[in-house]
């Protein structure tokens, strides 16, 4: 553990510099981490990575709601956690050339877009950066203590617009709603590629004008995990008849996913 | 280094270390984290003669001492088990046991006919005690008669060694243990989850979409100790230890009430990769108390007891 920092009203960035160096990784996968003490819960809980710094620590963002994310929360620096990873299928890769991207994240779902906006604003010796323009980001919260660190994507030089239910802080309303605002405004072309995490009511309504409107859209799924690595068939989600996973009714979030398109699992 | 090689119904294994049913998959997902030669054996996700998708989410929830779950035997059938399962086991290290599955009695045995044309699979593990389909009934582990008929069933389709699983559910699991001995077990695991619930009592919703699961992990080790013990002073068949164990001094410690081999579950959850290295510690555990062979611990209980009964 390298360092934890609060952030937002409920929030840590944990800073882990794992000992083996990885790779660049794959915008939207994840890591199971666990606290190494007899007091954390013994099955580690899922992650996205939220970061990858160029020393090669890892950062995620993480909402503290119970005992695991607790435990990681208290962490000390020097201290050893336990991860397993990088897990799961990412986001689809981003190009130029491809329709402006709208990532739609609620709460902590932001945590996978940050490292997916740095890798595209980057490019690869494959692939050339993405011209910030043609990104956005909407992030909503109930009210701003919810955005995290919505400074540190505002830096990243794209258009982010903040939302807040409470209208504390950014938009007044949700995600959707701003979204909607945008089209409206004429800010965005109708022709868009939808992202979205965050709480599933959310992405629902995210995929429900997706679908009215015949966009793209993939989401990232949080489910309870077991193991994380295909093992144990706790994180089913339920498949879709026609889409890309085939006909075996459930899909495993841990090895499917985390990221799906939408047309492929159903959010319940 | 200590021997670890165990006899167990006629396998040979390199070590007394399983995989359990259900935490493993079917070994292939496990294979860049757990090498086969580490294992005594790996025990395949139970398999049914027909697809079972599985129960409702949410399946699993951590409690404070262990972790309830309650997949329902998700699987895709006999057949894709057969097909594409077995047909993509490539390791010559692995030592396979299907675990298999039935809605009858009959679906058993017809399993275990099917899986007996299969050289891939070495043994059978037959699956009396899901808790998790029949409404937590456990209809073919808690009545002597009916595991008797299903273990008869099973010995008459297969040539292949066959083990019951036991449930801890019941009252007086050596007679379950005598039953399944009598209708041809060559070996019995002992023992599978136990019934459990969590509840969230501030939205008044249970943890598990089915209210009621499985219970393994650290908390159910005393009881599955209590259990083999019970049924390894009542058979004659060897006795798999599985509940709660986690590392080198609980597989010791099965061992010494008279396993012969144990099975690891939850511990994989925890650490996926926990058996990648648990038979080199047990090993480790032997060489540093300076005894040759993980066998020679095998029933030291028993006979320990039963020389001081002699003193008396």
């Amino acid at each position: 553990m390298v360092s934890i920092r609060p952030s937002g009203s409920d929030g840590v960035v944990l800073t882990v510099r794992p000992f083996m160096t990885f790779g660049r990784l794959d915008a939207g996968r994840f890591f199971m981490l666990r606290g190494d003490e007899e007091s954390s819960p013994a099955i580690p809980r899922p992650f996205s990575l939220y970061r990858q710094g160029d020393s090669g620590n890892l950062e995620f963002l993480i909402k503290v709601i119970g005992p695991g994310t607790e435990a990681l929360a208290q962490s000390r620096v020097g201290e050893e956690i336990v991860m397993i990873g990088p897990l799961g299928r990412g986001w689809p890769e981003l190009t130029q050339d491809g329709k402006p991207l709208i990532m739609l994240a609620g709460g902590i779902g932001s945590a996978p877009f940050y490292i997916a906006l740095q890798q595209a604003l980057a490019g690869t010796d494959q692939r050339p950066a993405v011209d910030p323009g043609q990104l956005h980001l909407i992030y909503g919260g109930r009210n701003k203590g919810l955005l995290y660190d919505i400074e540190k994507f505002e830096e990243l030089g794209i258009a982010v617009t903040p939302c807040t239910d409470d209208g504390s802080f950014g938009f007044h309303g949700n995600v959707v709603q701003a979204l909607e605002d945008h089209w409206r405004q004429s800010r965005f072309p109708s022709e868009v590629r939808l992202w979205t995490c965050g709480p599933e009511p959310m992405m629902r309504a995210v995929v429900k004008v997706a679908e009215d409107r015949d966009l793209q859209c993939w989401f990232s799924l949080e489910t309870y995990m077991g193991c994380g690595v295909g093992i144990c068939n706790g994180c089913a989600v339920l498949t879709c008849k026609e889409g890309s996973l085939g006909s075996w009714p459930v899909a495993k979030c841990c090895v499917d996913g985390p990221v799906f398109a939408a047309r492929d699992v159903q959010l319940t | 280094m200590s021997d670890l090689s165990t006899r167990l119904a006629g396998l040979a294994l390199r070590n007394p270390i399983l995989s359990a049913s259900g935490t493993f998959g079917h070994g292939l997902e496990m294979a860049q984290l757990v090498p086969a030669r580490a294992l005594g054996a790996w025990v395949s996700k139970t398999v049914t003669l027909t697809p079972r998708p599985g129960n409702p989410m949410p399946r699993i929830q951590e409690t404070e001492a262990g972790f309830l779950n309650s997949i329902g035997l998700e699987n895709r059938g006999l057949d894709a088990y057969i097909n594409e399962t077995l047909a993509s086991v490539c390791d010559p290290d692995a030592v396979l046991i299907a675990n298999i599955g039935g809605h009858t009695e009959e679906e058993f045995a017809i399993a275990a006919a099917r899986l007996d044309d299969c050289p891939k699979v070495q043994a059978l593990e037959v699956n009396l005690s899901c808790p998790n389909v029949d409404g937590g009934r456990l209809p073919y582990s808690t009545e002597p008669a009916t595991a008797e008929r299903v273990m008869a069933g099973v010995r008459a389709a297969t040539t292949k060694p066959v083990f019951a699983k036991l449930s801890g559910n019941v009252t007086r699991i050596e007679d379950i243990a005598l039953a399944a001995e009598a209708g041809g077990a060559d070996g019995l695991t002992v023992i599978n989850t136990l019934l459990g619930m969590g509840v969230d009592w501030r939205r008044g919703e249970p943890q598990l979409a089915t209210v009621v699961g499985g219970y393994s992990g650290v908390a159910i080790k005393p009881i599955a100790m209590r259990c083999a013990w019970q049924v390894c002073q009542a058979v004659k068949i060897p006795v798999i230890g599985c509940g709660g164990i986690r590392n080198a001094e609980d597989v010791l410690e099965f061992l010494a009430v008279g396993c012969t081999a144990v099975q690891v579950g939850t511990a994989s959850f925890s650490d996926p990769a926990c058996l990648a290295t648990l038979a080199q510690e047990l090993s480790a555990c032997l060489d540093e108390e300076g005894i040759a062979t993980s066998a020679e611990v095998s029933g030291r209980l028993a006979r320990n007891l039963q020389c001081e009964a002699g003193n008396l």
